[in-house]
């Protein structure tokens, strides 16, 4: 439960927090955005990661369709002040059944069942290798499924890219060599339908300063904003974007985002893959986590941080009664070093009522708020743990 | 169509800063031309040296600029993903090949005009009016349809891999096809098979007096085939790749 490996690039803003760290049992997020945790195991954590390997098993059937519907449905139900796509919902604009995608013994996209919605804002997010970028390129007609069906306004993938539907920028999108970002920018234009002014992509993709430079001479970062041009070129509907920012300085993230917000505001649909937390916080309304091709949970932000027992609650006891601690209500992972009990809770407000309610009387109570990215990791564990499968970090 | 031209147009506009281009397909077989054509005094296929050698020369340039250049820069787009960044686009999803062909229409012309002109005026082969325009056609058919073949390595091989395929290619239809000099005997009966060899052969024998055996165009009709066929087995078999 605990050996998450190497992090997710994290800010540092909403990891573990330093405190944690001299309690040396406890692991936190670095400056450097790894993830520690002490080598030595409690029982108390196996313990929980049982319960969660248990808990998840029982749900795991219910959770592909059932818990899909219900999240769905509340999905709809919540409001979305998160993203920056609003609340505009409409015609279904991508339809994931069933889509699975094998190379020989492996699964890389293993069931995927989903579906975008007019004007969502939309982060698929996993680690690398969970089938984000084979699911993309599926999306977009360059591989094709192995079982199962996608559709992308209502027709074949192929029909949607072919008629300009859809602007996308891939990780494996390359450049024409030799050429200005200019004449790159007014060929690709060329092609589109329904093209935008060739300035009007240049000034939203923040590339006008050098178009005149040779494509093979940019940066990396101008590299990715030249590509994303050639993305939002068209007058497309739905924007895919494949880890946008890759290679991006802050600033120019930054910069990014705020171009992506004018497209969004246009009543785009956007389906972007990322593995930089922070950005699926802000800037979806919806997140689908993925991990070993399979949908792991589908909801806004906050659904999410909850679904993942999302709140910290920290407390010191005189008596510590471990069994009792393990039977709180909410309870998602326990850990306790001599008299300071850490719970992660997906309701922390039940469990330090029942601690209150039993008799103790705990001093310096903390909760704090778990960011997406614990409850992603924490998700992702599950999972992996659920399968057996130690997770193994970043593997490129 | 009108995605393909504007794509045409842009690699057209690629390549005039392209000085490899240049030196491959028209500096080296000008620069032989000149050092050789006049050197020689014997007859070759029946006709002076300076007219075979034109023919050789002009084909030898035409037919590396549709192969080598092609070919790398294919395998090249291909592993840098600009393949898939046109698949992303309205393009039908032939257009990237049928652009890379269409180039090499264009891409052939020069070492072809250049070579035949210093064949008039340098090597002074004087032909009949009509002579000239289906020497021209023939070279230009003849090289044009190794662009099919260019897009078959380009698909096939990695970029570190497609100097030495296509430098075998070149050589051995530049020495067997008798385009280096003329092939007689054992190398001739291997090489009259090749698409080289014919093209020249049609060259050097509309000259000698317009006859020309029906099976050196067939031939040149089966290599396209040939060529075709590959080209179109690499594309749909990386599909999923590009």
């Amino acid at each position: 439960m605990s050996q998450y490996g190497t992090g997710y690039g994290a800010s540092g803003s909403d990891g573990g927090g330093p405190e944690y760290d001299t309690h040396g049992r406890y692991g936190g997020y670095g400056r450097d955005g790894e993830y520690r945790t002490q080598a030595g195991q409690d029982d108390y954590q196996d313990h929980a990661a049982i319960r969660l390997a248990a808990d998840h098993a029982a749900d795991h059937a219910a959770d592909h369709a059932a818990d899909h519907a219900a999240d769905h449905a509340a999905d709809h139900a919540a409001d979305h002040a998160a993203g920056f796509g609003g609340s505009r919902r409409g015609a279904p604009v991508v339809t994931f059944e069933n889509v699975s995608k094998h190379y020989g013994r492996l699964r890389a996209v293993d069931g995927l069942t989903l579906d975008l919605r007019a004007g969502e804002t939309v982060a698929l997010l996993g680690p690398n290798g969970a089938g984000k970028s084979t699911s993309l390129d599926m999306l977009l007609a360059l591989r094709k499924p192995t079982i199962g069906r996608i559709r992308m306004f209502g027709d074949e993938p192929h029909h949607a890219v072919k008629s300009g539907r859809v602007g996308a920028m891939l990780q494996s999108g390359g450049l024409m060599p030799e050429v200005t970002v200019r004449e790159l920018v007014e060929l690709v234009t060329k092609l589109h339908p329904n093209p935008e002014p060739v300035a009007t992509t240049l000034k939203r993709a923040g590339i006008a300063q050098f178009a005149d430079q040779r494509v093979d001479r940019l940066s990396g970062g101008q590299t990715q904003r030249v590509r994303f041009a050639l993305a939002i070129c068209g007058k497309s509907e739905l924007i895919v974007l494949d880890e946008p920012t890759a290679a991006m300085d802050v600033e120019t993230r930054r910069l990014f985002w705020n171009s992506m917000k004018e497209e969004v505001a246009q009543g785009r649909t956007l389906l972007f893959a990322t593995h930089y937390l922070e950005e699926a916080d802000q800037a979806a309304d919806r997140i689908l986590v993925i991990n070993r091709g399979r949908l792991l949970a589908d909801g806004t932000p906050a659904e999410i941080k909850e679904r993942a027992g999302a709140k910290r609650l920290s407390l010191r006891l005189d008596q510590v009664d471990e069994p009792f601690l393990l039977g709180l209500p909410g309870l998602v992972n326990l850990e306790v070093r001599r008299h300071v009990v850490q719970i992660q809770s997906r309701d922390s407000d039940a469990t330090l009522y029942a601690i209150l309610d039993a008799g103790y009387r705990p001093r310096e109570i903390e909760v704090t708020s778990l960011g997406l990215e614990q409850a992603f990791l924490a998700i992702t564990a599950e999972d992996d743990a659920a399968n057996g499968h130690a997770y193994a970090g970043e593997t490129n | 169509m009108a995605g393909t031209l504007a794509l045409t147009k842009a690699e057209l506009r690629r390549l005039v800063h392209n000085k490899r281009y240049f030196i491959f397909t028209v500096a080296f077989p000008v620069v032989l031309y000149l050092l050789i054509a006049r050197s020689v005094t014997k007859t070759a296929y029946g006709v002076s040296f300076g007219g075979y050698y034109m023919i050789a020369m002009a084909m030898f340039g035409a037919f590396s600029g549709a192969l080598n250049g092609n070919a790398q820069r294919i395998s090249q787009e291909k592993k840098e993903g600009w393949i898939r960044q046109l698949r992303l686009t309205p393009l039908p999803a032939n257009a990237y090949v049928v652009t890379k062909v269409l180039v090499s229409f264009a891409t052939t012309v020069p070492a072809i005009v250049i070579v035949l002109l210093l064949g008039r005026f340098y090597g002074n082969v004087h032909l009949p009016g009509w002579e000239w325009p289906v020497i021209g056609v023939t070279i230009w058919f003849g090289a044009t349809i190794f662009a099919a073949l260019a897009v078959a390595v380009g698909y096939r091989f990695p970029p570190d891999q497609v100097q030495p395929v296509t430098l075998t290619v070149y050589f051995i239809f530049a020495i067997i096809g008798g385009l280096w000099f003329p092939v007689g005997g054992f190398l001739e009966s291997i090489g009259k098979f090749t698409p080289t060899y014919e093209a020249v052969k049609i060259g050097t024998d509309v000259i000698q007096g317009g006859s020309v055996p029906v099976g050196l165009p067939i031939g040149l009709v089966i290599w396209l085939g040939i060529f075709v066929a590959l080209a179109t087995v690499a594309v749909r078999s990386t599909a999923e790749t590009v």
